[in-house]
């Protein structure tokens, strides 16, 4: 089993070093370098100063030198310095990280929950009513865009209802202790969650009805209520536990569109997460935060990637055999 | 081949979702076609009072915007811009994926090994993240955004590729193939292809839905073409007023969803009309 883990989490590292590369093509393919821009906002023209600039970022070395070193200092987690924030790349992100990871469990939470729920009612209730408003909620939010839905929430629940607060993370000035401000968080995310949520809810419970369909028809079902067990038993742990597998791996699949995702839902709701830091970088053509963005949240996908793999060896201990 | 297209029309037209789906992207196609004859001038001009609500004005029967400019005549221009670039986007993505799945299936050992762990990479890098990547480093043009989506959204399509060049590269007509000389370009391109395509056909149909969502949401971050009409653009624009106009934002955002819902019905359609065998599950 130790063998398996670390085999799965050795596949990562090519995986990271080819994002790295990928992201020294892409500075090199920008028009005006980052050397150009940093000399530019610092409004330096003198030609001797210039070239010992030059020489100090490592500019004037052949291009190859220039990736191996790159590669070496993000190897070190050294992703450069922001001169706009005044400090280490990796600092910022790293103060930004935890708010949109808060943001992408409780979406998957919420896909999870919603998806998953909708999904065996309509596969129990199959070709019923239930079955048939789910599958229409389905298409209805398979095609709405994420960020349109949390607006379209905010002028339902916050604007005319004041249910839950516009935007942001912390209500300012709020009482102190951890418990309130846990609460006080929850109640900001309940509407980011579930704009981003919805639509691979919808996808879950595509996924799950038709999954559950299928198992229902395979031997052991019938065994189980053959041997007497309940209707609701049979479902909750013979069909459903089976069923699971397929949105497990879709779960993998979607990690990388769900961070995606939330860097929409953050613009939409100012939660303070890396999609606001990297879209003030991105309009501020900041291009060392933006790469390490890059480079962290692929890293965040491909550790993500191999811990789903590894959660599906406990769920189906027939993968193990192989 | 009559006879089965004929088939083909039958059995897409027994799925009423998928015909409705059909007409609704006529709908789309239609407007986005008549855009210049029904609104004659620049839709991004202003036309009148800022903030007048839909219905209310036989004029501007959408409303105008915060700057007053008429948002019918930006959803007409909005719709050729979004249809454009899910076309494009779909075409580069399916060209690519089909290049990279068909090379890896058709050559296999080293090669196979080598084009899977790229397009591995491609599915790890977050999407969104590396499409505002893109777009910020090679600036904001139409063009740059459809590349872009486009790079993000093949590693389906080439998945998909490689398991129908897999199924059919070992078959018998192949072997006849390879036996007369033909060329391995030849073969892949004129005798496996045409076999592969139904599936990779419904896939990248598919795909265009995607991409529409994909430039939604760069134009909704202001990253898109600040030149061009996008119905994103309008809802980010929208969202500054939410308290007191949030038509703005709704009608540019039901002209999407209505888009998509009715490109995935398609797509839908198309698959069950193609897969049959997929069909009586």
């Amino acid at each position: 089993m130790n063998r398996i883990v670390l085999r799965r989490l050795a596949q990562v590292i090519p995986l990271v070093l080819a994002v790295i590369v990928l992201n020294f093509v892409l500075i090199h393919l920008a028009p005006g370098s980052l050397f150009d821009v940093m000399t530019a906002e610092q409004q330096i023209s003198d030609p001797a100063m210039l070239d010992q600039l030059r020489h100090t970022y490592g500019v004037d070395q052949p291009t190859w030198v220039q990736l191996a070193k790159y590669i070496w200092s993000v190897m070190r987690l050294d992703l450069g310095f922001s001169y706009r924030q005044n400090a280490p790349v990796l600092n910022v992100i790293m103060d930004q990280l935890p708010a949109t990871v808060i943001l992408m469990l409780a979406a998957t939470s919420v896909a999870l929950l919603v998806g998953v729920t909708a999904g065996v009612l309509a596969s129990v209730r199959v070709n019923t009513i239930w079955d048939n408003l789910i599958s229409l909620a389905a298409v209805f939010f398979f095609a709405a865009p994420s960020f349109w839905l949390g607006i379209m929430m905010t002028v339902l629940f916050a604007v005319k209802l004041g249910w839950f607060p516009v935007g942001g993370m912390r209500t300012i000035g709020a009482g102190n202790g951890a418990f309130a401000d846990a609460l006080d968080v929850m109640h900001h995310l309940v509407l980011p969650a579930t704009a981003l949520g919805l639509f691979y809810a919808a996808t879950y419970a595509r996924v799950m009805r038709a999954s559950m369909l299928e198992v229902f028809r395979l031997d052991f079902v019938r065994t189980a209520r053959a041997k007497g067990l309940s209707p609701s038993r049979v479902v909750v742990a013979h069909v459903m536990r089976n069923a699971l597998l397929p949105i497990v791996t879709l779960l993998g699949l979607q990690l990388g569109t769900i961070l995606g995702g939330s860097v929409v839902i953050e613009a939409v709701f100012s939660w303070p997460g890396i999609g606001s830091l990297l879209f003030d970088s991105v309009m501020s053509r900041n291009f060392p935060m933006v790469l390490g963005v890059l480079v962290l949240g692929s890293l965040l996908v491909a550790v993500a990637n191999a811990t789903v793999d590894l959660l599906y060896l406990r769920l189906d201990p027939r993968i193990r055999a192989r | 081949m009559l006879r089965l297209g004929i088939d083909f029309v039958r059995r897409f037209a027994r799925n009423r979702a998928a015909l409705i789906g059909l007409l609704l992207v006529i709908v789309v196609i239609g407007v986005a076609l008549a855009a210049p004859w029904l609104f004659p001038r620049n839709p991004l001009r202003i036309v009148g009072r800022p903030e007048i609500w839909p219905f209310v004005n036989s004029r501007y029967p959408l409303g105008t915007d915060s700057l007053g400019r008429d948002i019918a005549a930006m959803i007409a221009y909005g719709a050729r811009t979004t249809l454009l670039i899910g076309l494009c986007a779909s075409v580069t993505a399916t060209l690519i994926g089909i290049t990279v799945g068909a090379t890896a299936a058709y050559f296999g050992g080293w090669v196979d090994e080598m084009l899977m762990r790229f397009t591995e990479l491609f599915q790890t890098v977050p999407n969104l993240i590396f499409v505002l990547t893109i777009v910020s480093i090679l600036g904001q043009k139409i063009e740059y955004v459809t590349i872009a989506v486009g790079i993000v959204t093949w590693t389906p399509i080439a998945r998909l590729t490689r398991a129908e060049f897999m199924a059919l590269r070992d078959r018998e007509f192949v072997q006849a193939c390879r036996a007369m000389g033909m060329g391995n370009l030849r073969i892949m391109l004129g005798e496996i292809l045409p076999n592969a395509l139904p599936p990779v056909i419904v896939l990248s149909s598919l795909v265009i839905a995607g991409a529409v969502l994909f430039e939604s949401a760069v134009s909704f971050l202001g990253l898109g073409d600040p030149n061009v009409s996008s119905w994103g653009r309008l809802i980010g624009d929208g969202r500054t007023l939410i308290r007191t106009s949030w038509y703005i934002c709704a009608v540019p955002g039901l002209a999407i969803m209505v888009t998509v819902l009715a490109l995935n019905l398609v797509g839908d359609g198309l698959n069950d009309a193609l897969n049959p065998k997929l069909r009586d599950r």
